[in-house]
């Protein structure tokens, strides 16, 4: 059965959605047999494409719904979630 | 904001050959410096070094955005080189890397950089813009692409 698992988390690290957090969130999205798709405003991403997670200009203080389906979609969310909450491992 | 005008021609570099991480950062290093007079290629290669080993900036896809910040920066420097063969970077997706979109950027100013990042992937998502900057045979074709895809 497909489950779909979504919640919103707020951006709490002063750098925003740059190129290192976009890649550990990557690294991260990959990990989980599940369809992970960022939402911000108009715009989506995959959870796994970092061009795209860079497309979506997350800055410090910007929240971003996460969207997750497949198998794997509850693990998924909790540590995409828990990765954002946690300011993506970075001193601010 | 526009390609062409983030990345000058003299920082569009087709068709270069390195054969490591470390030569085409110092490369990287050696073009940036020449467009930040007070600056020293010392400092701009400590600066990328220092971001790689915080993680490798290979995105993904044979791509690859070095960068590192410079204090007492006015603008930012970005710098595009598509190497003949694609090299180990410690990409996330294990796949080799032959185009390099570097940035120097000035400390602080978080939101202008991701704004920048937002630009540069913009185009880079492109599988045509990719396609035609790796078939540039040289430095000024490899710019006429960038402004190409900027109107």
């Amino acid at each position: 059965m497909t489950q779909k698992w979504e919640d919103t988390f707020l951006i709490r690290n002063k750098l925003g959605l740059h190129a290192r957090a976009a890649t550990v969130l990557a690294q991260l999205s990959a990990q989980f047999n599940a369809q992970i798709t960022l939402y911000q405003g108009e715009k989506s991403a995959p959870g796994d494409s970092v061009l795209a997670l860079l497309l979506l200009e997350s800055s410090q203080g910007k929240t971003v719904r996460v969207e997750c389906t497949g198998p794997d979609a509850q693990g998924a969310l909790l540590a995409i979630g828990n990765l954002i909450e946690e300011k993506f491992h970075e001193a601010e | 904001m526009k390609l062409s005008e983030l990345i000058s021609e003299d920082c569009s570099k087709a068709a270069v050959l390195f054969n490591s991480k470390k030569r085409i950062l110092q490369y990287i290093s050696e073009l940036a410096q020449q467009k930040i007079p007070d600056s020293n290629q010392h400092d701009i290669l400590e600066a990328l070094l220092n971001r790689e080993k915080l993680g490798s900036t290979g995105i993904g896809k044979g791509i690859a955005i070095p960068h590192g910040r410079l204090s007492g920066l006015s603008k930012v420097v970005a710098i595009i080189l598509v190497n003949q063969q694609a090299i180990p970077f410690d990409a996330y997706d294990d796949r080799d890397v032959d185009v390099f979109v570097a940035l120097i950027v000035p400390d602080g100013e978080n939101k202008q950089h991701l704004e920048t990042l937002a630009s540069i992937a913009d185009k880079l998502t492109n599988k045509v813009f990719c396609k035609r900057i790796r078939q540039a045979e040289n430095d000024s074709e490899l710019y006429q692409v960038l402004v190409e895809f900027d109107n």
